[in-house]
This record gives C-alpha cells, sequence and structure tokens, in this order.
C-alpha cells in the first residue's frame, strides 16, 4: 500500500504527531525564550506514565475503550508533574543567567530523565510492548489504523482546545501578554511564574497525548524514543515559525508529509537511488530545517522574535 | 593627545538623514526625518519619552532598517549593517550601557579599535612581528583613551565592577576607539548626579574639539541647552522644530509638546508603550532578519 | 561578597568551637591526631588480603593506607605552620584555620572510607583488625580537635561550620622573590601534580581511586582556602610560557613512568578527549556559541583519515596518505562541515545552532550508519565501520611497535600519547594564541553582548563563523589520530549521548565541568569524565544519570566550573577592587541610586 495517497496519510498523521509535541516546545519558547530541551524526554515519560496505567493499574483484560482514556490521564499526570517540576526546580533558579545556562541544564535534564527510565523503569533498557489499536479500517485508496484515528482526533481536540483557551479565556490572554512583553504584564498585575507553569503544563499534557497515540501506533516504547521525536518536534516548531502554536502544528504538518514523501519518493531522482526509505528520512527532516533557516528564518508563520535586550 | 586622521572644519555635513521613515507593522515610530550634522557641530535631539529618537539613533546606526529614506556619512550611503556604518566612521553609545562586562576597562576599549586593524586568525596564530606591532599600538591608543576619559588607573578592572559613571564613561571611550568622525551618545547624562553631569559636560566639549562632531540624545535640557549648537525636537516620530538652543527653547510647540510636562518621563504616556512594544514585537536585532507581514 | 568570615587563628574572646570543647585543646588534637592518623596505616587493618591492596602487613602500608598516611601527614603539616613554626609558614599565608579543619576532614574522610569499604566488602566490622579500629578512632581525633578550634559563633551550629571551613579573605601578598625561585617553585609544583595525576590513572581497583578523589579533593580545597592556589595562579600568570613549556615537559614525561602500555593507553584517550573538549571550548567558552553535535566533527576527522589510511577495508583501500596529509585532509573535512553548517545558523539566534548541530551530529551518525553500499552509498561500510587502520610510520619511526629509549620502553600507545601530546600542544597553542588577541576579543564581546558587539564594528556572523570552523578544524585533527590509535571506526561514539566518553554530550560536560573559557579547565574535566567511568566500573551504567545531574546541579551551584576563568578570578579575588553588583539604571529612575556611587 504505497500509493500516494496513503504516503500523504501517512505524513499526515505523523505531522499531527510532531505538531502535538511542537507545541510545547513553542509555547515555552514564546513566553520565556527557552529551548525547553528536555521537551522529548517529557514525552517519552508521559508514555510511559500510560503504560504504567496499563500494565500495573489496570486489571488485565481492561477493554481499550475503557483503558486509553485512563492512560492518557495517567501519562498526562507523570508528563505535566516533570514539566512542572522542571520548570520549578531546574529552570525557574536560572532565570536571568546566561542563556548558555537554562540550555544546558536542560541537557543534563534530559540525560537525567532518560537514564532514570531506564535504569529504574523495568524493562525500560529495551524496547517494551505497548498495547497496539491495530484495527484497521480501508478508506477508499488509503488504509488506517485505529490508532491513527485516535491520533487524528485528539489532535483536532486539542489543537482547538488550545486555540479557544488562548483566545478566549482570561490566562490565555494574561499568556499572551506575558509572550509580549514579561515585564509590562507583570507590572499589569499579571502572575508571569503562574503563566510559565501552566505553558509548561499544558505543554507536558500535549506531548503525553502524543506519547499515548505513539504508543497505541507503533506497540512499543523505549527511553530513547524522545530524542528523535523531540529533536523533529523542535524542528517543526522552528519550520512553523517558533512561538506561534497555529505554526508549530502546521510546520509539524508539513515535516510530517516531507519527511514521509521523501523517504517514498526520493529515490526515484537520479542520482539518489541509494538514499531513499526509512533509514534517511531524518537526514531529510534535517536538511528541511536547515533550507527553512536559510530562506526564510522566522518560519512559515513567521512571528519574529526579538532580541529583548 | 589624540590626533586624529580625519581633520575637518566646521561646516561640512558629516552626517545626513534624508527622509527616514521607520514603520513597526502598523505604527510609525519614526516619520520623513531629515537631519544634518555638520563637522565640528555638537547636536541635540530632544523630545519627549517614546518620540523616537533611540529608534531614529538606531536607524543611523544600522541596527534598524529604515523602512524609507536614507543615511549617508560624509557623501556616501551608508549600508544598514551596524559594523559598517562603524567601520565608515559613526561610533555610538547606548542608553541603557551595554559594556562587555566580563572584560576588562581595556579589553572593552581594544574591542572599540576592531575596525581600525586588521590582524585575523593567522596573524593572531603566527604571532609575526606585524601582529605584535599592531597588538602594541592599539594598546597604546586605548591608553590614550582611557587618560582622555580619566579611567587609566583602572584599566585591569572588570568593566561590571566600575562605578556607574565611570561604565558611562568607558563606553565613551570604547566608542573613541573606533575614531569615529561622528560620536552618537544616547542619553549619555541619565542616572548621574549634577556633578556628574558637569564632568560628562566637558568631556563632550573635550570630544568635540578634536574634531568629533557629536548628535546626542537628552533629557536633562539645561545639560542640552548648554552643549548644543543645535538643537532638534523630535515629537511623535516627526521633527518638530530645528534650530539654536534659544529657539528651540523659545518654540510654543516645543513647550507644549515636551517642556510643559515634567521630562523625567511619563509613565503613561501611550506613545512610549506602544513604541517599545513594537520594537520588542518586530526589532530587526542583530540578525539580519528581513521583517515580513508582520501579524499583530 | 561572602557573609561569612574567618577567624585569625588567636582566640578572641567570643569565639568558641563548633564543639564545645576547651580552645586550648584543639591544636594538640590536631597535631596528635594527624601523627596518630599516619602512624596508624602502619598497622594491619584487616585479616585478609582479599581487600584489594592487602591492609594487613604490620608495619608496611598498602594502597588506601598510604592515602591515610599522605591525609595525616598534610594535617601535621599544616597544624603546625598554624604554630608559626619556622619555613612553614608559607603554607598558612592568611592564618586562617579554614586548611586546618578540611585537612582533618579529609584524613577522616579518606581513613573512614577505607574502613566503610573493608566492612561492607568483607561483610561486617569483625573482618576489621585492631589496627583498623584504632586507625578509625586516630582519624577522628584531628577532625574533634579541628570542630574545637576556636571560630566566630553565630550559635547555628551549620553556619559556623560554614563559616569554618570559608576561604581566606584577604591573603597577603607573598614577598617578592627571584624570577628563578618562581620558576623553581612551578616546576616542583608541576612534577607533584605529575606525580599525583599519574598515581590517579595508575590506580589498580575502582576502591583506590576513591580514596585518590576524596584525598585530593580535600587537600585541593584546604590549598584553595589557605589561598595557596590563588598564590600559584599568580605566579603562573607571570610565567605564562615557561608554565606552559613545564606542562608539556610534564605531559611528554608521563609515559616514562608507566611500566604498562594500558595506562598509556589510558592517557591516550584523555589526551584525545581532552584536546576535543579544548577544541569545543573555543566555540562554547570563548564565542558562546553551543554547538551539541561536536563529536560529529571528530568523526568526520577519524573516517576522512580512516578512509585515506590505506586499510583494506576502506572504500580508497589503494590510497595511503602520508600522516601529515591525511591529518590535513581530516580537518580541512570537518572544517568544511562546519562552514557549511555554521553559515545557514550563525547568522540567526544561539538557540537554533544549538538545535542544528544537534541535527547535524545526528545525521552524521545515520550517515554513516547507513553507507554501505545497500542503504546508501558504499563509503564507510556502515556499522562494521573501517577497521585494520594500520599504524602510522614516521620517518621510519613505527608507531606500532615498542622502541627503546634511554632505558625506557615506550609501547604502541606511549608512542601515540607522544603524537598526542604534539597535536594537544598545537590546540594549545592555538587557543591561547586566539584567546588573547583581536580576534579573540570579538569572540568575547559576541558573548558578552552581541548588539554592543556589532555596533563596535564587529562582523559577528564572520568572526563567529572563523570560531565555529576553527572549532571544527581541530576537532578533525584530533579524530584523524584517534582513528590510528584505535585500529578502526565505527559509528558508535559519535553519537549525543553514550556512557563512554566521546560523545557530544560528554564533551561539553567537560567544558563546563572543567571551567568555560579556560585552557586548564576543559583538560581536567576531561581526565576525570573519562578516569570516573574507566575506573568505577560500577558505575559506568549510571554515569549518564550522574553527569546529567552534576550538570544541573552545576549550573545551578557553580555556573563557571571548578577552574573558573581569569575573568572570575579578577571579579572575586583581586585586590582592592570592589565587587559592585550589575547596575541597571532606567532613564526613569531617580538619580538618588547613582548619587550613592559617585565616587568618580
Amino acid at each position: 500500500m504505497n500509493t500516494l495517497p496513503q504516503q500523504l496519510a501517512n505524513g499526515l498523521l505523523l505531522g499531527s504527531m510532531y505538531g502535538l509535541i511542537a507545541i510545547g516546545y513553542t509555547m515555552v519558547y514564546g513566553i520565556v525564550q527557552l529551548i525547553n530541551f528536555a521537551h522529548g524526554e517529557i514525552f517519552m515519560t508521559g508514555a510511559f506514565g500510560a503504560l504504567t496505567v496499563y500494565f500495573y493499574i489496570l486489571p488485565d483484560g481492561t477493554p481499550m475503550a475503557v483503558a486509553v482514556p485512563l492512560m492518557l490521564i495517567g501519562g498526562g499526570i507523570v508528563a505535566i508533574l516533570i514539566a512542572v517540576g522542571a520548570e520549578r526546580f531546574a529552570y525557574r533558579p536560572l532565570r536571568g543567567a546566561p542563556r548558555l545556562a537554562p540550555l544546558i541544564t536542560a541537557i543534563g535534564l534530559s540525560l537525567a530523565l532518560q537514564e532514570v527510565v531506564r535504569n529504574f523503569y523495568p524493562g525500560a533498557d529495551r524496547a517494551r510492548a505497548f498495547p497496539g489499536l491495530d484495527a484497521t479500517h480501508d478508506l477508499g485508496s488509503i488504509t488506517i489504523k485505529d490508532a491513527d484515528i485516535f491520533l487524528i482526533v485528539s489532535a483536532v481536540v486539542c489543537m482547538a482546545a488550545l486555540a479557544y483557551f488562548v483566545r478566549k479565556s482570561r490566562t490565555g490572554r494574561a499568556m499572551q501578554a506575558t509572550a509580549q512583553d514579561p515585564d509590562t504584564a507583570q507590572l499589569m498585575g499579571i502572575d508571569t511564574n503562574r503563566i510559565i507553569v501552566i505553558a509548561f503544563a499544558i505543554g507536558g499534557f500535549f506531548a503525553a497525548v502524543a506519547a499515548v497515540a505513539y504508543g497505541l501506533k507503533y506497540g512499543n516504547v523505549d527511553y530513547r524514543m524522545g530524542f528523535l521525536m523531540g529533536l523533529k518536534a523542535f524542528t517543526a516548531a522552528v519550520l512553523g515559525g517558533i512561538g506561534n502554536i497555529y505554526g508549530a502544528m502546521l510546520g509539524g504538518l508539513v515535516l510530517g508529509i516531507a519527511e514521509t514523501l521523501a523517504s517514498a519518493y526520493i529515490d526515484e531522482i537520479p542520482g539518489m537511488q541509494q538514499l531513499g526509505g526509512q533509514s534517511w528520512a531524518n537526514v531529510w527532516a534535517f536538511c528541511l530545517l536547515i533550507i527553512v533557516l536559510l530562506v526564510r528564518p522566522q518560519g512559515l508563520l513567521g512571528e519574529r522574535v526579538a532580541d529583548r535586550a | 593627545m589624540i590626533t586624529m586622521t580625519t581633520t575637518t572644519t566646521t561646516g561640512t555635513p558629516v552626517l545626513e538623514a534624508t527622509n527616514v521613515t521607520m514603520r513597526f507593522g502598523g505604527l510609525t515610530a519614526v516619520r520623513s526625518v531629515d537631519f544634518t550634522v555638520n563637522s565640528g557641530e555638537i547636536v541635540g535631539l530632544i523630545g519627549p519619552n517614546g518620540a523616537g529618537k533611540t529608534t531614529f539613533f538606531n536607524c543611523l546606526t544600522g541596527l534598524y532598517v529604515p523602512t524609507e529614506g536614507t543615511v549617508s556619512y560624509k557623501g556616501t550611503v551608508l549600508p544598514p549593517k551596524p559594523h559598517l556604518v562603524t567601520k565608515a566612521g559613526i561610533a555610538r553609545t547606548f542608553q541603557n550601557i551595554r559594556l562587555f562586562a566580563n572584560m576588562t576597562v581595556l579589553e572593552n576599549v581594544l574591542v572599540g579599535r576592531h575596525t581600525r586593524t586588521k590582524e585575523g586568525l593567522w596573524s593572531a596564530l603566527l604571532r609575526g612581528p606585524g601582529f605584535k606591532k599592531a597588538e602594541r599600538e592599539s594598546e597604546e591608543r586605548a591608553m590614550e583613551l582611557l587618560e582622555f576619559v580619566g579611567l587609566a588607573n583602572k584599566r585591569d578592572h572588570l568593566a561590571r565592577n566600575l562605578p556607574y559613571g565611570e561604565q558611562r564613561k568607558l563606553e565613551i571611550a570604547r566608542a573613541l576607539a573606533s575614531e569615529p568622525g561622528l560620536l552618537l551618545l544616547d542619553e549619555p547624562t541619565a542616572g548621574m548626579n549634577p556633578q556628574e553631569t558637569r564632568a560628562t559636560e566637558e568631556l563632550v566639549f573635550a570630544i568635540r574639539d578634536k574634531g568629533i562632531a557629536v548628535l546626542l540624545i537628552e533629557h536633562d535640557m539645561r545639560f542640552v541647552f548648554n552643549l548644543c549648537d543645535r538643537v532638534a525636537c523630535l515629537v511623535q516620530g516627526e521633527k518638530l522644530v530645528e534650530g539654536t538652543s534659544d529657539v528651540v527653547q523659545s518654540d510654543e510647540r516645543v513647550v507644549a509638546a515636551y517642556l510643559g510636562t515634567p521630562f523625567e518621563g511619563v509613565p503613561e504616556d501611550s506613545a512610549l508603550d506602544e513604541v517599545e512594544a513594537a520594537e520588542a514585537h518586530s526589532a530587526t536585532s542583530t540578525t539580519s532578519v528581513e521583517v515580513e507581514g508582520d501579524q499583530k | 561578597m561572602t557573609d561569612t568570615k574567618t577567624t585569625p587563628v588567636t582566640p578572641a574572646p567570643t569565639t568558641r568551637g563548633v564543639l564545645p570543647l576547651p580552645t586550648a585543646a584543639a591544636r594538640p588534637l590536631l597535631l596528635a591526631g594527624g601523627i596518630a592518623t599516619a602512624a596508624s596505616a602502619f598497622l594491619a587493618w584487616t585479616w585478609t588480603a582479599e581487600f584489594p591492596g592487602d591492609l594487613t602487613i604490620n608495619g608496611y602500608p598498602g594502597g588506601l593506607q598510604w592515602l591515610t598516611v599522605v591525609a595525616g601527614i598534610l594535617t601535621v603539616l599544616f597544624t603546625l605552620a598554624s604554630y608559626d613554626i619556622r619555613g612553614l609558614g608559607w603554607l598558612l599565608p592568611a592564618r586562617n584555620t579554614a586548611p586546618l579543619v578540611l585537612t582533618a576532614l579529609g584524613a577522616f574522610a579518606t581513613t573512614w572510607f577505607t574502613i566503610i569499604a573493608i566492612s561492607v566488602e568483607l561483610g561486617g566490622l569483625a573482618n576489621l583488625e585492631p589496627g583498623g579500629w584504632i586507625a578509625a578512632i586516630a582519624a577522628a581525633l584531628p577532625l574533634l580537635g579541628a570542630l574545637a578550634l576556636p571560630q566566630e559563633n553565630t550559635g547555628n551550629a551549620k553556619e559556623t561550620f560554614k563559616a569554618s571551613i570559608a576561604k581566606a579573605e584577604k591573603i597577603p601578598a607573598p614577598a617578592a622573590v627571584s624570577p628563578w625561585i618562581e620558576r623553581l617553585v612551578i616546576t616542583v609544583v608541576t612534577a607533584i601534580g605529575l606525580g599525583v595525576f599519574t598515581y590517579g590513572i595508575d590506580t589498580e581497583y575502582g576502591e583506590l581511586f576513591v580514596g585518590y578523589l576524596i584525598t585530593v579533593v580535600f587537600a585541593m580545597w584546604a590549598l584553595h582556602t589557605a589561598g595557596l592556589l590563588d598564590r600559584f595562579s599568580r605566579l603562573v600568570a607571570h610565567n605564562r610560557s615557561f608554565t606552559l613549556a613545564m606542562g608539556f615537559v610534564a605531559a611528554i614525561a608521563f609515559p616514562f613512568t608507566q611500566t604498562d602500555d594500558h595506562y598509556a593507553n589510558i592517557g591516550v584517550n584523555i589526551l584525545i578527549f581532552g584536546t576535543v573538549a579544548l577544541g569545543l571550548n573555543i566555540v562554547v567558552g570563548l564565542a558562546g556559541l553551543l554547538d551539541l553535535g561536536y563529536v560529529a566533527f571528530l568523526g568526520v576527522g577519524a573516517y576522512t583519515a580512516a578512509l585515506v589510511s590505506g586499510s583494506e577495508f576502506s572504500r580508497f583501500s589503494g590510497v595511503q596518505f602520508p600522516f601529515w596529509a591525511s591529518a590535513l585532509t581530516g580537518a580541512a573535512a570537518s572544517l568544511i562541515f562546519g562552514v557549511l553548517i555554521g553559515a545557514p545558523t550563525l547568522r540567526l539566534r544561539g538557540d537554533y545552532l544549538a538545535i542544528v548541530t544537534l541535527g547535524f551530529g545526528e545525521i552524521f551518525r545515520i550517515a554513516v550508519n547507513n553507507m554501505d553500499g545497500d542503504s546508501g552509498p558504499d563509503i564507510t561500510n556502515g556499522p562494521n565501520g573501517i577497521p585494520s587502520i594500520p599504524d602510522l610510520n614516521f620517518l621510519g619511526f613505527n608507531f606500532g611497535q615498542s622502541h627503546d629509549i634511554g632505558g625506557f620502553t615506550l609501547g604502541r600507545f606511549a608512542n601515540y600519547y607522544l603524537l598526542m601530546v604534539l597535536i594537544m600542544a598545537i590546540v594549545v597553542l592555538v587557543y591561547t594564541r586566539a584567546a588573547d588577541s583581536r580576534i579573540g576579543r570579538s569572540w568575547i564581546a559576541i558573548r558578552e553582548d552581541e548588539t554592543a558587539a556589532t555596533a563596535m564594528g564587529i562582523n559577528g556572523f564572520r568572526v563567529k563563523l572563523i570560531a565555529f570552523a576553527l572549532g571544527a578544524a581541530l576537532a578533525g585533527l584530533a579524530g584523524t589520530v584517534s582513528a590510528h590509535v584505535t585500529y578502526s571506526v565505527v559509528p558508535t561514539p559519535y553519537q549525543f549521548a553514550g556512557s563512554t566518553p566521546p560523545n557530544s554530550a560528554f564533551l561539553l560536560a567537560a567544558v563546563v565541568l572543567g571551567g568555560m573559557g579556560t585552557v586548564a579547565g576543559p583538560l581536567l574535566g576531561a581526565a576525570l569524565l573519562y578516569l570516573l567511568p574507566e575506573k568505577l566500573v560500577f558505575l559506568q551504567d549510571k554515569s549518564l544519570l550522574a553527569f546529567g545531574i552534576a550538570l544541573i546541579l552545576l549550573m545551578r551551584f557553580r555556573p563557571e566550573g571548578v577552574i573558573a576563568n581569569r575573568r572570575q578570578q579578577l571579579e572575586f579575588h583581586e585586590t582592592g577592587q570592589l565587587d559592585v553588583p550589575e547596575q541597571r539604571i532606567d532613564d526613569t529612575d531617580d538619580t538618588a541610586v547613582s548619587v550613592t556611587k559617585a565616587g568618580a
């Protein structure tokens, strides 16, 4: 089943997963200008949180219709706790420090989270099976799984809810104000610390949603899954225009589709016969990032990021 | 002390800004400003907070790319790149002092000499006689400048450890190190007490006597009118009046727009907030990213 | 600066010790305890030689006991110095008590670590001989004495203790000595340093290495609080080139002190790691550019060298470049990649560079894994890598064979070690010369404030690209040697994070841990980070976890690293210089703030 519509659907699905994770990067970056490098690991811990719910809390044989929402909640709680904890104990003390400091902290955090899971989660030193939703449906020329439906539905719901939240709610408007100018926002009575925590929490939850979708779709999770996914989600955020939540989703979709099409069709280009297939997909994703940075550094929905000096 | 490489006679224009306009999204911070500074002149730029003075400065020095209009120095149009502007001969200081905090006083001034020296990586690695000579000369020039502003005895202190007034002086010395023909000072006396302000006044005269034209933004009216040969008043991004101190001082529009209000800053001034928000939102800053279709 | 105070040894009436012991007993206790601790090492501590190092012999210390001897003697020396014994005054220039407390702590920690290690490993206190008990008691004595030393007592035990180990506030300037004496001091210190370092590399079992680390850390800490390290760094500053030369003499001397080529292997690996870390330090420490894929440049160099090495498994197996040519080719290849990566990203904010370099590191790993002819072009041989890289041959000197030089036998790794010392010398030279020049100043300026730097006429993009490309080229150069040292190149070491060095995370950790912007920092960091997993096998599995946590804590509590660079030293320790906090005065501030500072 490698028709063009199928490839497009695959790309769209992969892209919405990138988009969900990219939201976390873009919101945090938009507000505190920090690349939360550990966000990929927050995604990973969300997956293990959901796995814990399924294997160690729910009784065997729980129907998936019941299990999946509970796994979402479990993964969400773990990811939110870790994201908020990271903000509170690792990043907040460094506000105002040279820019390199929080980045290095983020790298440390990312290593530490990976290693904690690898060392202390039972069986996590290699891929662990995750309950899959593998029933397939044929829709004309494309075939999708239940997990894909879950992914696309949750991505749409999450985006819609986030858009509503940011535009309509008081907190959402406070968030926009903080992103514009944290100092002034604070003077206007906005508790910027709370806003930052909320941004981390939303990012964490979205990452957990993506993580559950990842597990359901691919059927296994491992402690390293956050590294590449996080890197590509960040690429998606930059692609769409970092700081812009719609840009993150759009960037995710573009990246997902571009990556899928490249791995499917690039070997048909003369001279590049050996550069196709899944093994080169990541290379093309990063090449895309570099090209975008060259051509349109502010991203597709370019909101310029100012040097706040 | 310092011999100027370019000696100029009063009267020839050093800086000519023609029709400079700067828009941030929908907001016009600077609107069609024509402006000239002649050699040997001290020119003041005044205006209420948010009038676009610093934005105009940033347009002159290439930090912002003006939406319209050109800036030329001694007859040549300047490219909108800060380092090329400095190379051409315009040096500046910043409103909120921007020294290299963790470098020593001497090193700060040596960085200012960057455009007047050429030694690249290879020469630094090979350390030929040319390199040593250039380093020695740079250091001599830097020490002359530190003596000029009175900081020679602090050469090995970190810039961050200097008292406030000396940081301002160091910033001026650093700017002078690039051997400019025109020095732009952005609020050189902000936060200074009267004695320090007096000292700065003398320093500015001394700089002018070296043959360097000076353009300064200032809120301290007494300072401006004592010092400047010519004063221009910017209000809401437009040049309202320009002329000698007396003319500007007695102009009713200036009094209305500016002198009537306490000039230490009007917090409610909406123009200020707007400009700052717009700048933060879409400043071109140091990257050479083109601002396109700014969403607001 | 700090709110802690160090009190002079002569007791002031209001002071007493952390422990409510008579202050008069403090120093006698320290002295006697120190001697007793050192002496107790000559007893048998345990009955069986099962515990490594054989601590069963009366009259001759073994393994860890030697460390107790050293720690005890240090305690005695510092205590004697506090009695104003002639000839020892230089040990305590500020006459503060902190070094006494710290050396006593060191003796206590070293000894008790050994005792506990014996009990735990052999299964119970029953395995201690009477000598072990005596040692434990003897080592506790100086600690008691140290805690009884008169201290300005705030009533809060924790605060008082912190005060008792604080560094001397004012260190009297040393008496002027002739430059020859200065050089002699540097030579002696370098020799001792080489000895200490060699001992560390040669430790044969994990317990000894941990004990070694404990002893060295407390000793260095004591020297630091005594102000001796500051004095030494001032000496070094006076005699820069002499110190550099001595450093290299010491580095060259290392393989001659070794009988086992295995330790020379560790040495060469530390050197490769340290050299690459130093190259990274140009990029991160000087120019402030965070490069998260730096190890890929090492990989580019290594693969390039392997391809032109004449290995039969190389794609170009017929080609065999002489070493100088392959080194240059490797460096040039890395340089090209550096420019390709840097050019699009260095125009943007620094954060983008971090991600793009991370992506590049990943691309490199994927690409070399795939270029095996099946899933990609046939270049790198995929996961199998390029094995059988022939040894270097330099003007008839075969690096693969042992050579006898002046009665010493230099094995294969010792040969490469010496070659690597040469490469490191080049990198150190490049680093120090570049840092102290127009281009180096512009890097630092860019790091400090890019807007101000461009306003001073610096072409930010250009100088950043130079830093980035230079860093890449140096890594490539080191990579060419490492390809020959390891016989083969495979993709696995060249990734972002792994449990053994070098990988990008370790490299960054070495730079940050050691101290950004210094020469010695990354080298020390690299040595530590290489030795820890090498010596502590039990730690290997958890080393990445430890590094992750260490990075977080380091950024939080000591962002300047173990060795602070000159700027930070200036900031805190220059005599007569005020530590004026950074001032931010807005134009709307009233002038009162600056009036108080109007000393100018």
